[in-house]
């Protein structure tokens, strides 16, 4: 069974601390722990929150309504108080402030854990006698709880989010330099990345804009350096003659494209899918590109390896899809990431952004133009060879079902926690760039096929009409900046299959 | 062996000053390179437009790289490998107009690059319409009623930016030669200015009857004050017979450079290496 809990409170408040510690203890109890967080673009005051929901069994997602609302202010017994199950419980300070811990202790003593633990937790914190006196007020003053089932200590490997699965993947594949200019929901991996400079000996640079950002990176990236660069929509249109400038010159970069809803700037701190066709078209003449799109913590350490892998094999961009949910949720896992390595393949030549020959010289030659061209596209040839060796796509749910979803990206979880009890089979795409074709035999043997995306128009489906022919019809999409929950995403998907 | 010549012939007008400018920086080359491996520690960098085909003709790594974007590309190289020496270059219209705002960052940073705008004070390539820095009143068909907008002052921008060396020159071999030599003794970004006249689209900014050298009139280099002072007595505008334009190095400062300031940067340097090198 699924439990939730929601912490509620102005920014500043420090809502996120008690999430992680709290989430934290479950994974330490053996919980398998979810968590999204909800924040609008502002530093001080407004209205956060943030959702655990744990259990015994895997969960990836969050449901629509919860168990517990933690309440730091007053504002959000007002706008949650209709999210709560029947028979839940609201802890608030009783119109006092309390301190983010004070409610820390609560939730052990809701929970049911042992003080100890948490008093081991705040050690790692700063301020620690003020803490744990207002964790030992919340601990005593309390006195209800829930059940909970109790919970086999389990080996987690893992409770990270998106960002930190993409910076261990960064690290773990050797990167060299990451250069940014800070832009939600690309910053977090910045956070990530920069405290871990000096220990692991790579470096993080922030240049003046997006366009320095890119061309210095390439800069880098062809005196051998492995270089990688973060942005969101807005920064990524910026960076994209440079990133067509990577695709002539023949130059390895590994580009972290974290969407944000809408066109221009959008909505800054909330989800969308609605760059996936950007990410493929972005930059202007026809030249190669790997594009992979991670669904969870474990995919984004995985893929990203393999980002570098192609861009340093193949000289050529390699994309890594992301979003606010993904970026910014929390995932536990038992599974070790398998990361693969690549060799730094460049050396400082002549590199040209005009067409040129083989030698880096620039040509209007029409012959010479030809060969540019088609050495490109053997090299598109030989990307797409040695993507078969990957899994560009995963099969979940019930694989002889055919009722199939499809979908990628961060709505893998809330479609694995959806189809529990389904007859569904989800096709889940790691790879945009280059494309499964193999998917068409498992598309045109579906009884029912459904899209699942976050987006308006379901761009994936439009990629997978290009590539196999297959129209999906059935659509699935949510455009409000929200990610899916799983219980109402189950209501859609068994209204589909009707 | 080293060989710093190209098989490529020069597409530039017959007449055409770049030829001066490449023949300063060759002879630069030729005297700073001895062997294939100091070849190889040499990058240069281009953008695009009638000056920055020197990367054709020039046998150095590198990249010929976007528009605008001379002195990001630099900035990369340098990060990659700080052991480089790394020559930038770009026409007015690529430094002033559409990357002007690199150029103001590459002043704060003080990474240690050279950069050499070929100011010819017009977009040649694209067949003549103004720059940045084309004087009030200049004419093509692109603006029949003639600039209405004042010119930028570069050497009072990258001054103001807080450059370390700034230097302006003529489109003359022996000038380009001299200044590069005294470039490349300074530790830290160095912004040198060619100023050239383009035989067909402007051909009017033939300066030599007007100019004067810095360092003979006995200017100090280290006052910055001073600097600002003749950066000011030429606004890229039309001559009259009074006008005197200053010549030659306006201002120098040591300061800690970009790739002094990243311990990470300073390992490669001492150990000769680039990031490439790194195993891990
Ligand atoms: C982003 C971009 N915009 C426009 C152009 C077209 N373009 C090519 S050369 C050039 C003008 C170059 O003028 P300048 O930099 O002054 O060099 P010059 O040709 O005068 O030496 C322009 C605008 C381009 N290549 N890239």
């Amino acid at each position: 069974m699924v439990k939730s809990i929601l912490f509620g409170g102005k920014a500043g408040q420090g809502p996120n601390i008690l999430t992680q510690l709290i989430g934290e203890a479950l994974v330490k109890q053996g919980y398998y722990v979810f968590y999204s967080r909800d924040y609008q673009s502002l530093i001080r005051g407004g209205h956060n929150f943030n959702v655990i929901s744990f259990s015994r069994f895997l969960i990836n997602s969050n449901e629509s309504k919860v168990d517990l609302i933690v309440a730091l202010d007053e504002k959000t017994r007002e706008i949650h108080k209709n999210e709560l199950k029947n028979g839940g419980m609201i802890i608030s300070g009783d119109g006092k402030d309390k301190d983010n811990m004070y409610f820390a202790g609560a939730l052990y003593r809701v929970l049911g854990f042992d003080f100890k633990l948490l008093q081991e937790q705040l050690k790692k914190l700063r301020r620690f006698d003020e803490n744990l006196k207002h964790a030992k007020e919340g601990f005593e003053k309390e006195a209800r709880n829930i059940k909970i089932n109790t919970c086999k200590l389990k080996n987690h490997k893992y409770f990270m989010n998106g960002s930190q699965g993409i910076c261990g993947g960064a690290i773990k594949s050797g990167l060299d330099i990451y250069f940014a200019y800070p832009m939600t929901p690309a910053t977090p991996l910045l956070f990530e990345l920069a405290p871990k400079q000096e220990e692991n000996n790579f470096l993080v640079l922030e240049l003046e804009s997006e366009i320095a950002v890119m061309n210095a990176a390439l800069g880098a990236s062809i005196t051998g350096a492995k270089a990688m660069i973060g942005t969101s929509g807005g920064g990524f249109d910026l960076m994209t003659e440079a990133l067509s400038m990577a695709g002539m010159a023949e130059i390895p970069i590994v580009c972290y494209l974290a969407s944000r809803p809408g066109p221009s700037t959008g909505v800054a701190t909330y989800s969308g899918q609605g760059d996936l066709q950007f990410a493929r078209y972005s930059g202007h003449g026809e030249f190669n590109r790997v594009i992979l799109a991670p669904g969870d913590a474990v995919e984004c350490e995985e893929l990203t390896s393999q980002a570098f892998y192609f861009s340093q094999k193949f000289k050529v961009p390699a994309i890594i899809l992301s979003d606010k949910h993904l970026a910014e949720s929390f995932y536990t896992s038992t599974l070790i990431p398998k990361i693969t390595k690549s060799e730094k393949s460049t050396n400082l030549g002549r590199y040209n952004s005009y067409e040129h020959a083989d030698s880096g010289e620039a040509s209007e030659d029409a012959e010479i133009i030809k060969q540019g061209v088609e050495r490109r596209e053997k090299n598109k040839k030989e990307i797409e060879k040695e993507a078969e060796k990957f899994e560009m796509f995963k099969i979940h749910g019930n694989k002889n079902s055919r009722n199939v979803i499809v979908s990628y990206g961060s709505c893998k979880g809330a479609i694995l926690d959806s189809i529990k009890d389904l007859d569904v089979k989800f096709i889940q795409v790691l790879y945009i760039e280059p494309f499964p074709v193999k998917i068409k035999s498992e598309l045109e043997n579906a009884k029912k096929l459904v899209l699942v995306e976050n987006s308006a128009t379901g761009m994936l489906g439009d990629v997978i009409r290009e590539k196999t022919g297959v129209e999906i019809k059935d659509k699935i999409l949510r455009y409000d900046g929200r990610a899916f929950t799983s219980d109402e995403l189950k209501i859609e998907i068994k209204k589909k299959l009707k | 062996m080293k060989n710093i010549n190209t098989k490529t012939l020069p597409t530039w007008c017959p007449g055409c000053f770049n030829f001066q400018i490449l023949a300063g920086v060759k002879n630069f080359l030729n005297k700073q390179i001895k062997n294939e491996r100091d070849r190889e520690n040499y990058a240069i960098v281009t953008g695009i437009g009638c000056a920055s085909k020197i990367f054709d003709y020039v046998n150095l790594n590198g990249l010929n790289g976007l528009h605008g974007r001379v002195v990001p590309t630099c900035l990369g190289i340098k990060i990659g490998n700080p052991n480089l020496k790394v020559l930038g270059f770009a026409g007015d219209g690529d430094a002033y107009s559409e990357g002007v705002e690199h150029l103001v960052h590459a002043c704060r940073y003080n990474s240690d690059f050279k950069y050499i705008v070929h100011n010819n004070q017009v977009f040649a390539l694209t067949v003549g319409q103004p720059t940045a820095v084309s004087e009030l009143g200049f004419v093509d068909k692109t603006t029949p009623a003639g600039v209405k907008i004042n010119p930028l002052n570069p050497i009072k921008l990258v001054l103001a930016s807080g450059a370390t060396f700034v230097a302006r020159v003529l489109a003359d071999v022996k000038q380009v030669e001299w200044v590069l030599e005294e470039a490349a003794k300074h530790r830290g970004f160095a912004f040198i200015e060619v100023v050239q006249p383009c035989i067909i689209f402007h051909p009017d900014s033939d300066y030599k009857k007007h100019v004067y050298d810095l360092q003979e009139s006995g200017h100090d280099k280290t006052d910055w004050k001073k600097a600002i002072e003749r950066a000011l007595e030429f606004d890229y505008n039309k001559l009259d017979d009074k006008t005197r334009i200053p010549m030659g190095i306006f201002y120098q400062k040591q300061e800690e450079t970009f790739e002094e300031k990243f311990p990470a940067l300073t390992r490669l340097k001492r150990a000769g290496k680039g990031w490439r090198d790194i195993k891990r």
